[in-house]
């Protein structure tokens, strides 16, 4: 069993320090950029030296590992690392043609840079793991936290993501036409279908162990595969809810992925339309933006929702719910190639307060 | 199993040149660099275009990258050696779990191109990340299961084996491709050029004048499945255990005793139920840099009352970063299907403060347990043990 305990997002929105989703922060130049906090938990010379999204990272991870005892692995996902920092060298090999050149930023660019900083100043010897499959990074780590908590059921485990928006990969997926050519906000994301969405980042880290006790939710299941043919995700929804769900069992919530693109609208449509307004659907990428591991977000907010039993203003897509939300699905997908489902259920009322 | 590297095309080709000490290291001749010439490597010996046409005909996929070309000739090589059936490849209990460092990240002016152009981006807009890589071997063969890549710098594809390993274990997959795959890119050559670990001659890992690391490219994959689900088909190997520990000492250098190794090594003991007394050799990381070689042999002599013999392939195959974890696990099985141990190259005294002298020629031997060690970057430290089945 993977319980969800502690949980730090950074995102576009205000989720940290505090977290107020009552107004929407909105987009610039089709971007959701994330504020950053103070991060005052990070050493300043290391601070320094840090990309934007190892520092989301390190920002998020530090406070979770403050209050508990060290973690017994740290699982991160990123689609890019430092993506930044990356071209920064790139910029530097071409400058000086491959010259003399310093190192900084090719360290600090390796995927693994925001794992291995986290085990470096909390000074970690255990396992340390980065997933990079792009649209199916964060989903990865999931599925790597359930089987190590399988193997371990009485350790506690630090797992999250993050990815950055560089002016760089924003203009290498621009061209590639995944964002919009026209000026969108996020308020309007979802009325104006054309081609492309708008750019997002964040991280979002979570301490998960197998205890109930004084857990925000568990992570009952998580499913990726790979296709282009919407028939096919359908095949995997019902599988996945034949495994996870007793017979004519339906979760409370559809999350679903959707970002405006209208490219990507047969594959939620049929996810949707298997519910067949039987539950309601909510929506989150015009809260944090399209991005590798945006279904972190998605994770997070449905944490808040079965935490707090609040729905925050404007992400019902459809009916608003009748009944109380105890079980949410998070279907994803990332440029009509990598679907990913996640089952996220409230722990048992009474449970949460003690 | 499969693989492609400086010393040849498929295992056999690899295996004929680590029994003969034919070292792929040399000059540069297909990866335009301003240190062609300057820094031995160890060059795959075709071209790019060669490989596309031999994978996808005349006309070429013109959006794949060299590194997935390696992925894909490996994992071809792996798949047809395994048996498994057109049906078991594209079934949906099938994983895929690739590892690279560099990505399409070997486009190293394509990729700054699209960076900062206004229009007119080149085909491989889609190709420089992680993933593509192993998005290219999902969807040559169809696969329908778990895919993960791991990028953990030079322990990337150790940790997709034992991931993969996993997998199949905790029931989300009944049989794993896993490997990795690594080019040489202008990003890897300046990067390791700036911290000053390349060396101008080939590398002598464990020597005490070693002088630095040769880059190396290639891939190699490897189709792992259950006992009971072998049968009929090739079997080489048994994975009996694996570790993967943090060193927590600096980003870019192993701790003086080499603490991260050492945990690691200790880690897949533990797994695999085994007494170091029971390794009977070991491909050691064995980089051939300064740091590497002394602080890997300081943790060899902190779990071993008797260091076992040990060398480092990669004084053949250059460090191939991402892949070195896969290409040295088929090395491994080697040791254990032919009974037979791959010298050490360029080594001549030892490190004075260890004193050890890794294997320096080729031979027969009673092997029953070979342990792996893959080093990276950032700590990321991990140990596979094969067994003879």
């Amino acid at each position: 069993m993977a319980y969800f305990h502690q949980t730090i997002c950074i995102s576009p929105q205000n989720s940290f320090p505090e977290t107020d989703l009552s107004e929407l922060r909105e987009s610039k130049n089709n971007l959701l950029l994330v504020t950053e906090p103070a991060y005052t938990g990070i050493p300043p010379g290391i601070k320094r030296r840090m990309g934007k999204s190892v520092r989301m990272a390190v920002g998020a991870a530090l406070p979770l590992i403050e209050n508990s005892h060290p973690p017994d692995g740290i699982v991160m996902a990123t689609a890019n690392g430092g993506m930044e920092d990356c071209i920064k060298f790139l910029n530097q090999i071409l400058e000086y043609n491959e010259g003399l050149l310093t190192p900084a930023s090719f360290v600090q660019s390796t995927s693994n840079a925001a794992a291995a900083q986290i085990a470096l100043v909390t000074k970690n010897h255990q396992y340390n793991i980065t997933h990079v499959h792009r649209g199916l990074a964060f989903e990865n780590a999931l599925v790597d936290l359930i089987m190590l908590l399988e193997e371990n059921p009485e350790a506690g485990y630090l797992m999250g993501c993050t990815d950055e928006i560089s002016a760089y990969n924003y203009n290498i997926d621009r061209l590639d036409g995944w964002f919009r050519i026209e000026p969108v906000s996020n308020t309007d994301l979802f009325q104006s279908k054309s081609k492309g969405t708008i750019a997002g980042e964040g991280s979002f880290m979570a301490w998960m162990n197998n205890q109930e006790k004084g857990a925000k939710a568990k992570l009952d299941a998580v499913k990726t595969t790979h296709t282009t043919s919407p028939e096919h995700v359908l095949k995997t929804l019902n599988l996945f809810l034949s495994q996870n769900l007793s017979y004519g069992e339906l979760p409370d919530l559809l999350m679903s992925g959707e970002n405006g693109d209208e490219r990507m609208s047969p594959y939620y449509d049929i996810v949707e339309s298997h519910f067949a307004d039987a539950i309601p659907v909510t929506r989150f990428k015009h809260l944090c933006g399209e991005y590798c591991t945006a279904s972190s977000f998605a994770c997070w907010l449905s944490i808040q929702i079965l935490e707090n039993g609040i729905l925050p203003n404007g992400i019902m897509k459809n009916v608003a719910p009748v009944k109380p939300i105890r079980r949410i699905l998070i279907y994803n997908n990332f440029r009509g190639e990598q679907h990913s489902f996640i089952l996220i259920s409230a722990i048992k009322p009474g449970d949460s307060s003690i | 199993m499969g693989l492609i590297s400086a010393i040849g095309d498929s295992v056999n080709e690899n295996r004929y040149s680590l029994r003969n000490e034919r070292s792929g290291i040399g000059h540069i001749r297909f990866y335009q660099t301003a240190y062609a010439g300057k820094l031995p490597t160890a060059e795959v010996k075709h071209s790019t275009d060669e490989l596309n046409k031999k994978i996808f005909g005349e006309n070429g996929n013109p959006a794949i990258t060299r590194t997935s070309l390696f992925a894909l000739h490996a994992a071809k090589e792996a798949i047809l050696d395994s048996g498994l059936t057109k049906e078991e490849i594209s079934s949906a209990d099938t994983a895929l779990v690739g590892a690279t460092t560099v990505g399409g990240m070997c486009l190293t002016d394509e990729l700054y191109h699209d960076a900062l152009a206004k229009d007119h981006g080149t085909p491989f807009l889609s190709s420089y990340d992680y993933a593509s890589v192993t998005m290219a071997v999902q969807e040559y063969f169809g696969i329908q299961g778990e895919v993960s890549t791991i990028n953990t710098a030079c322990s990337s594809s150790a940790n997709a084996i034992l991931y993969g390993a996993r997998l199949i274990r905790h029931g989300f997959a009944k049989r794993v491709i896993v490997g990795g795959a690594e080019s040489l890119a202008k990003f890897t050559i300046n990067g390791f050029n700036a911290l000053n670990i390349l060396s101008s001659k080939p590398c002598a890992p464990f020597d005490r004048n070693r002088s630095g690391l040769n880059l190396g490219e290639g891939a190699a994959f490897l189709v792992l499945e259950k006992e009971e689900d072998i049968r009929g088909k090739n079997k080489y190997a048994f994975l009996s255990g694996f570790g993967n520990k943090n060193d927590a000492y600096h980003p870019s250098s192993n701790s003086p005793e080499g603490d991260g190794p050492y945990l690691s090594m200790k880690e897949a003991l533990k797994s695999a139920g085994l007494n170091a007394g029971d390794i009977n050799y070991i491909n050691a990381h064995g980089t051939g840099t300064e740091n590497n070689d002394e602080t890997e042999s300081r943790a060899m002599l902190r779990l071993f009352e008797k260091v076992p013999p040990f060398s480092s392939t990669k004084s053949f195959t250059g460090h191939t970063l991402g892949a070195a974890g896969a290409m040295e696990a088929v090395y491994s099985i080697l040791n254990l299907v032919h009974q037979e141990v791959y010298p050490s190259l360029s080594f001549q005294d030892p490190i004075p403060e260890t004193g050890l002298i890794p294997v320096r020629f080729f031979a027969q031997e009673k092997i029953l347990h070979v342990m792996s060690n893959s080093f990276g970057f950032g700590g990321n430290c991990s140990t596979l043990i094969f067994s003879k089945t």
